[in-house]
């Protein structure tokens, strides 16, 4: 049992209940409890369905856990619930603590990508001089040339775009970095460059949580891979004991 | 004792009945007490048209002793046929004397003008106006125009000064120059031209305006604040006229009225016009 | 598990979570005699917000929310649902049957529903402002668009011409209306550039609280997208407390972060709007989330 973890989920929960069909509940995942420390990568490995992208999400807030407790720590020694939160307090707290690489290409319509950046860092406290200076570094570090850097995000690729998601969450290195599948529309350069990025950052002490199809990322990157099975968290493994089959299947 | 015995024949040639007065009296009283307020009154018939002078003239048969001197203006001269009918109306129901010079006069009632001098505390000024309300040309509903002068809300007037100024270049307001009096209430100056605003402000005299046809008496007091309507960046400018002189007395330091179709100048307040030349 | 924890609340201040700016309790409007039972009969669960005991309307009911400085709160919902109802409550146009707003300001906190009307009209020139559907609600069509931005300018007591224009201009350049239009009618603007008139004139006295009532419905959508863009950047960019009603989640996701679904006059789910777009819990919250994304 790791000491001091930056975050620690305890018999987390969720389902759905969809009231068009009539109420059915739909389980999203049951019974997840992990925690994981300052540098520590952790890898969430399955079959497409199994959860893990709502599990990322919930962390996030952006899904309601039914149930449980996600203990973040916020300073030295200070942990907060975010399942115990206001609205509010999860806003601000999200911004400061926590970068999130969605899966989804989406980024704000009609904004620039430097300006995306700047406004996740200004999120993480920066004032508005030093957040420029670090969106920009962000950006040149995903590979996103300066003519890009005023255009509306809509006109990007969806590997630019992607970068420049990469580039928001990890602009002034976050506690946690949650990254859901942030390599699947780069081709190999950019790839590689991400993966030097995300490794630098565990080795700054960001904690990670991320899902790869890619079995050769995970193997790189992760420190702990958990196997999630139809919602449920059915083994722990090292990155080398995985095969292929719990990679399988992009969504 | 005959019932004729009881009858003051005296009062029956006045115009105005004594329960009348007292309730022009009340009005006054309390446009006095609230510089600038426009207060309403209930104005009676009177033997001059409506918007000629019938609540000038209401006030004046109001205010007025027999022991009272009574001059008469209108556009400056105490001789244009209205100032003429005015004044024998004014002198026969009261007994009041009349007279031309404004320093003799105790009461001045006036269309268009103030007398060039002679007005000092001992003096009343009798306005007559047309068109009470400032915000008139802003605003028609009668309750908002009340809230307006009540919450001092007078935003949509500054809106029309701004306006003007986009436009013109100048405000253009020429006569009836919307004022500030005693720093609350927003008053129209009608009829009086923009030379004369500046003589309101702080003046010896008290001022009354009367509006027959709008039922609405109000005051400046003696002594009392007048500030014309205007921006801060923005000069309050009076009439000139060039350097022009007047064809008569040869002064140029009164207010200056020219002929139509010509270029010839005259002193408007023909008074101080006729005390300028050397007797004759 | 761990014990390292305190199940101890954490102690807000630290993270600078900004206080409410504005407070909105137990808000309702009715329109005709209520009691306890009309109330009960109207609303999410029964689906109406017209008592079917005395045919009165509760429009809004039960309204509460806080917002704070920088922060865009949304209420989203079907036309009828009271979304409208709660905006105009708040702007001081109609006047609710019940409840409380209060602003914070300087330290004190005044409720806007207590005060009197002069008070209200004293709080739309510099305290709270109010962007309308209607362009023409907010501005007087026969006057130019420099000449509405003087409106709130003088009501505040700007005197100084000079100044009033500098301040107009930098305004209207901020909202993109073109300088050489500032002293044309604003009658003679396009939707789209009266309503960025409205939306400088409503910045004019740097205002804590801006409502926005559907600020870009009926504006054709290029139009509509430039003005969203527009709206966003005003409210990253001044510390404003906004509360942004609209029918439209694109809206709704553009410019806040946190929202309320109102049903038949209610609140029927309040959530990050993140968390209403892809985890919508009330029934309503998903049919409406399911025909946004049609």
């Amino acid at each position: 049992m790791r000491r001091d973890p930056v975050l620690d989920v305890r018999k987390l929960c969720k389902s759905f209940i969809l009231h068009a069909v009539s109420g059915r509940t739909v389980v999203a995942f049951d019974d997840v409890s992990f925690s994981v420390s300052a540098g520590e990568h952790v890898a969430l490995a399955g079959m497409s369905g199994a959860g893990k992208s709502s599990l990322l999400k919930s962390i996030y807030r952006t899904y309601r856990p039914s149930s449980g407790e996600v203990w973040l720590q916020i300073h030295a020694g200070d942990y907060v619930n975010m399942c115990a939160l206001s609205d509010i307090e999860v806003a601000t707290i999200r911004g400061h603590e926590i970068g999130y690489v969605s899966q989804f290409l989406r980024s704000e319509p009609r904004r620039g990508a430097l300006d995306i950046v700047i406004k996740s860092a200004r999120q993480r406290g920066m004032n508005e001089a030093d957040a420029r200076d670090a969106a920009a570094t962000a950006l040149q570090r995903v590979g996103i040339e300066e003519r890009l850097w005023d255009v509306y995000t809509s006109v990007l690729s969806g590997g630019e775009k992607q970068r420049v998601n990469l580039a928001a969450g990890t602009v002034h290195p976050p506690r946690l970095l949650l990254l859901d599948e942030p390599l699947s529309a780069l081709d190999p350069e950019n790839r590689e460059r991400a993966l030097v990025l995300i490794s630098s950052l565990s080795h700054r002490g960001v904690a990670v949580v991320s899902i790869f199809h890619d079995l050769e990322a995970i193997q790189r990157l992760a420190t702990r891979v958990l196997v999630l099975e139809r919602g449920h968290l059915v083994a722990e493994r090292r990155p080398d004991e995985l095969d292929e089959r719990l990679t399988a299947a992009a969504r | 004792m005959a019932l004729s015995d009881l009858i003051d024949h005296r009062e029956s040639s006045e115009l105005l009945d004594e329960f009348a007065k007292r309730e022009i009296r009340r009005a006054t009283l309390a446009a006095v007490a609230i510089p600038g307020y426009q207060v309403p009154f209930g104005s009676r018939e009177m033997p001059v048209a409506r918007g000629w002078g019938s609540g000038g003239l209401q006030i004046t048969l109001a205010v007025v002793h027999d022991d009272d001197t009574v001059k008469v203006i209108d556009q400056g001269d105490d001789d244009g046929v209205n100032a003429v009918n005015l004044r024998r109306l004014v002198t026969s129901s009261t007994g009041a004397d009349e007279s031309s010079i404004a320093s003799e006069a105790t009461l001045t009632q006036s269309r268009h003008r103030i007398p060039e001098d002679g007005l000092d505390e001992t003096s009343i000024l009798v306005l007559q106006v047309p068109v009470p309300e400032p915000l008139r040309g802003v605003e028609r509903d009668m309750r908002e125009l009340a809230r307006m002068h009540a919450e001092a809300d007078y935003s949509r007037m500054w809106v029309s000064l701004y306006e003007d100024k986009v436009r013109n270049g100048v405000i253009t307001q020429t006569t009836g120059y919307p004022c500030l009096v005693n720093g609350r209430y927003v008053v129209a100056t009608t009829p009086i031209p923009r030379w004369d605003i500046p003589r309101l402000h702080n003046a010896p005299f008290l001022t009354l305006f009367g509006a027959g046809r709008e039922k609405r008496i109000y005051a400046i007091p003696p002594y009392t604040m007048v500030e014309p309507l205007t921006f801060e960046d923005v000069p309050f400018e009076v009439e000139n006229s060039d350097g022009a002189c007047c064809a008569l007395c040869g002064k140029s330091e009164s207010f200056l009225v020219s002929l139509p179709n010509s270029t010839t100048w005259l002193c408007s307040d023909t008074d101080w016009c006729a005390r300028q030349r050397p007797a004759t | 598990m761990s014990d390292t924890f305190t199940d101890q609340r954490f102690d807000v201040a630290r993270l600078a979570i900004p206080d409410w700016l504005l407070k909105v309790e137990g808000l309702g409007k009715v329109y005709g005699p209520f009691d306890d039972a009309v109330i009960n009969s109207t609303g999410s669960g029964p689906e109406t917000a017209k008592s079917p005991l005395n045919g009165s309307i509760v429009a809004a009911w039960d309204v509460s929310f806080e917002v704070a400085p920088g922060e865009a709160l949304g209420i989203v919902g079907e036309s009828g649902s009271g979304k409208t109802t709660v905006l105009r409550c708040l702007a001081g146009d109609v006047t609710p049957s019940t409840g409380a707003a209060t602003i914070r300001l300087g330290g004190s906190d005044l409720n806007m529903f207590a005060a009197d009307a002069a008070e209200r009209r004293r709080l739309r020139v510099d305290t709270v402002s109010v962007v309308y559907q209607d362009p023409s609600e907010g501005l007087k069509m026969n006057v130019t668009a420099g000449g509405n931005i003087a409106e709130p300018l003088t009501a505040a007591g700007w005197r100084n011409f000079a100044k009033i224009r500098m301040r107009a201009s930098d305004l209207l350049s901020r909202t993109e209306v073109p300088l050489n239009r500032m002293d044309d009618l604003v009658r003679a603007f396009s939707g789209g550039m009266r309503q960025r008139v409205q939306i400088a004139k409503a910045l004019a006295n740097s205002p804590s609280v801006v409502l926005f009532d559907e600020p870009t419905t009926g504006l054709d959508a290029s139009v509509a997208a430039g003005v969203l863009d527009l709206i966003r950047s005003l409210l990253e960019e001044n510390r404003i407390a906004a509360v942004v009603v609209s029918h439209d989640f694109s809206v709704i996701e553009m410019l806040t972060s946190r929202c309320l679904v109102m049903h038949h006059g209610r609140i029927v789910e309040s959530a990050l709007t993140d968390q209403l777009l892809e985890d919508p819990h009330h029934s309503y919250t998903q049919r409406l989330v399911a025909a946004a994304r049609s």
